[in-house]
């Protein structure tokens, strides 16, 4: 997954056309603790050098993964967005003890 | 050698969201990278998981096609009732709620209250107080003795028989 | 699968016989449907076709059920189906019913799979203290639910018995002044019971709960107890709280104690025996739980850990087993199918705070520390016990109790939980009945949102609806998981 760069190290290009930068951004955040990741933006995308430690080969094709998951994410969060948040909005005003109605909101 | 599965996809057919969910709904199996193709078309690149069974990897691309339709047809049903699902949504949170109560109603005690809640926990504690202390301890129901004290640690031997 | 495309041109001339909005899932050739407002149905490949191509007509042999169910869009009951809706997520309109209260971390057991972060008996300054206890009642009783419960947990309670009678005093007097409803129960390994203790904890209504993993070898070696046999304790005051139950008329209510069965790599292949240990101690209920990367399990999973599919069979075996008792008449039921079940065909919540939308991270349950700090959960306290504070939502000495619920924590959980911002969830025939859990999350796959698609917890609750789903299409099985609802 990716181009080889040294033992334990991959580089990954996410193209813009398919992946937004803020996914990339939010997959390396996620990842923080299993790899270090060094995030450059490029006409095409945003190139991710991704280097771990040991001798698990999967953590390139993990992150990769994680950049998927969070794009569907952000690809979600634009149809669902409104359903969504009056739920979350219910489910906090409701335990805090306050009321939609009193916020002016229908 | 990684085994690499490339599919190409047009964007003709499918559009990008389409794309990457259905290639994300296979990324249990697989890591994913999407990218360019040709002209007008999304290249779908997958390399099975180390654990992938044989029989996965063989129907990894069919797989990744039945999502590809699959998506579009769900995604073509979200769009034409997204209205109506907010609406039912929020007809459903609007209805009346006879269940929730407001924190303030709770929140405290009168003073009259709290001082009466004030003696009954000086009582307990009172009552607590005696039981523990002075050397002729009154403890009837054996409260203040511990399992082991009744019982003794018995070391578990054979098999627990009903 | 389904070639042809829907006909649909732009949303405002949707022809009507296109479906409304629904989840599907194929098993087996055949496919099942279901709605946000939990209704399902099962059609065959050729109706389905029609279905979802919208050329089903008032002829076709599934028109009228999927009409009754909300799934012909010009049929819709929006009345019906809002209710439904409501019903089945009742837990939106109200705040934290559940409070834990860990009364100690010392704990004469050390289970294989941990996730109280239980030590040694004699460690110092891990008890629960009078005003932390206190102060933990009064932040409980301001819950925006009509009523609450109080579960005192551990460690092992029962050590840090002056502060655990006091408070069970306190939160019963509370309850008068208050007019809140109050439950009570311990969650205990019953080592420490006395009958001293077990009179006080009845005359208050105390409701009691262990844990039982199976026969006596297999409870043993996954629960290794300082003082000796654990077992032997379980047994013996199951038994006690079971006569006393069937006594009854002492002028108070005594609840049934229950049991719950926590599964690892150990008790795969042990179903039966493991259920008629539950039966012959005359427990109606057995809650089959998984084990979940937190705690001591964690760290130990290679030993005592296994894969959902592992799960799912031995799942499977067991409610098969179950459902085999009850067709000879034995009253047991398996409890997460259960509560399941009552989304699935009684359209009500459970109360089951791991299964919901969202979940019930400080918005339906908070956990109180022994020091007075609150978390999300249990489970969130036990990712702070192992050096991450993530799941932290405030204290009871220092922090309101609106601001502990509408903490950033609180609101990361909810929006995370929220399946319908879930890629896979949001598409997926179990969703309006599932829900999924951000600290498992976070401690399994390094974020509150996960990735479901290899997320093994999510691998295990879909082998489960699998095999419910399964059950309901038999009416045999049917007849008798209907009467496991609302029992």
């Amino acid at each position: 997954m990716g181009e080889k760069v040294k033992s334990h190290s991959r580089r990954i290009m996410f193209s813009k056309q398919i992946y937004a930068a803020e996914a990339v951004k939010l997959a390396a955040y996620v990842f923080s603790d299993k790899a270090d990741i060094k995030l450059a933006s490029s006409a095409g995308g945003v190139e991710a050098e991704v280097s771990w430690e040991g001798k698990d080969c999967a953590v390139a094709g993990e992150f990769a993964n994680e950049v998927l998951n969070q794009q569907c994410r952000l690809d979600l969060a634009v149809k669902n967005g409104k359903v969504a948040n009056m739920i979350v909005t219910k489910a906090l005003l409701s335990a805090s003890g306050e009321t939609v109605k009193k916020r002016g909101k229908q | 050698m990684k085994e690499k599965i490339s599919v190409s996809v047009s964007l003709k057919s499918y559009k990008a969201d389409t794309i990457r969910y259905a290639a994300y709904a296979v990324s249990g199996g697989a890591y994913v990278l999407l990218g360019p193709g040709k002209k007008g078309e999304v290249e779908a690149a997958f390399e099975p998981k180390p654990n992938a069974s044989a029989k996965y990897r063989a129907g990894l691309q069919k797989l990744f096609e039945s999502e590809l339709r699959d998506e579009k047809m769900r995604s073509e049903i979200a769009d034409a009732n997204r209205e109506l699902r907010e609406f039912m949504v929020l007809k459903a949170l609007s209805a009346a709620d006879d269940a929730g109560t407001q924190a303030g109603d709770y929140a405290g005690l009168t003073p009259a209250q709290e001082k009466e809640l004030d003696a009954l926990i000086a009582e307990v504690e009172r009552e607590i107080k005696t039981e523990t202390a002075g050397k002729e301890r009154k403890d009837p129901l054996g409260i203040t003795k511990t399992w082991e004290e009744k019982h003794g640690s018995e070391p578990f031997k054979n098999k627990n028989k009903k | 699968m389904a070639q042809n495309l829907l006909k649909i041109k732009t949303k405002n001339s949707v022809a009507q016989t296109n479906p409304p909005h629904f989840y599907w899932r194929e098993v087996d050739g055949a496919y099942l449907i279901s709605n946000d407002s939990g209704c399902h149905a099962w059609l065959d490949a050729a109706a389905f076709k029609r279905f979802s191509a919208g050329t089903l007509r008032e002829k076709d042999k599934a028109f009228e059920e999927l009409s009754s169910k909300g799934f012909i869009r010009d049929r819709l009951d929006f009345a019906d189906l809002a209710a439904k809706w409501k019903s089945k997520n009742s837990h939106l309109s109200c705040g934290p019913g559940l409070h834990i209260f860990v009364m100690t971390l010392r704990c004469d057991h050390k289970c294989l799979y941990c996730q109280s972060g239980a030590i040694s008996l004699s460690a110092k300054g891990a008890d629960m203290k009078w005003p932390a206890a206190k102060k933990s009642v009064d932040f409980a009783f301001q819950t925006t639910a009509p009523g609450l419960t109080i579960e005192f947990q551990g460690g092992e309670p029962l050590l840090n018995w002056a502060v655990l009678k006091k408070t069970v005093s306190y939160a019963r007097k509370k309850e008068k002044l208050s007019g809140k409803r109050l439950n009570l129960g311990l969650v205990s390994n019953f080592s420490r019971m006395t009958e001293g203790y077990a009179r006080f904890l009845l005359e208050n209504e105390v409701s009691l709960c262990t844990s039982l993993d199976g026969p006596a070898d297999l409870h043993n070696r996954n629960r290794i107890c300082s003082g000796g046999n654990a077992h032997v304790s379980v047994r013996k005051w199951l038994r006690y709280f079971t006569r006393r139950n069937t006594g009854q008329g002492a002028g108070y209510r005594i609840f049934k104690p229950s049991a719950l069965l926590t599964v690892t790599k150990f008790s795969l292949g042990r179903a039966p025996e493991i259920i008629d240990e539950y039966a012959g101690l005359g427990l109606e209920d057995v809650f089959i739980r998984p084990l979940s990367p937190i705690g001591y399990a964690k760290n130990s999973w290679s030993a005592i850990g296994y894969t959902a599919a592992d799960f799912v069979a031995f799942y499977k075996e067991s409610l098969g087993y179950i459902l085999k008792l009850n067709r000879k008449g034995a009253v047991i039921r398996e409890k997460m199918a259960a509560m399941l079940l009552e989304k699935i065909i009684g359209f009500s919540d459970p109360g089951y705070l791991d299964m919901r939308c969202p979940c019930g991270a400080a918005v339906g349950q908070i956990a109180y520390n022994y020091n007075g700090d609150l978390y999300t959960c249990d489970e969130g306290r036990m990712a702070a016990w192992e050096g991450d504070d993530l799941f932290k939502i405030g204290n009871v000495f220092r922090d309101s109790y609106k601001k502990a619920v509408s903490c950033s924590t609180a609101r990361s959980c909810v929006a995370a939980s929220e399946l319908h911002l879930q890629p896979a969830c949001s598409r997926c025939a179990y969703s309006p009945y599932c829900g999924v859990c951000p600290v498992y999350n976070y401690e399994a796959q390094g974020s509150l949102w996960g990735n479901m698609p290899a997320n093994e917890r999510c691998a295990f609750m879909k082998g489960i609806f699998g095999i419910l789903f399964s059950k309901l299409k038999n009416s045999k099985d049917r007849e008798i998981l209907q009467k496991w609802v609302k029992k």
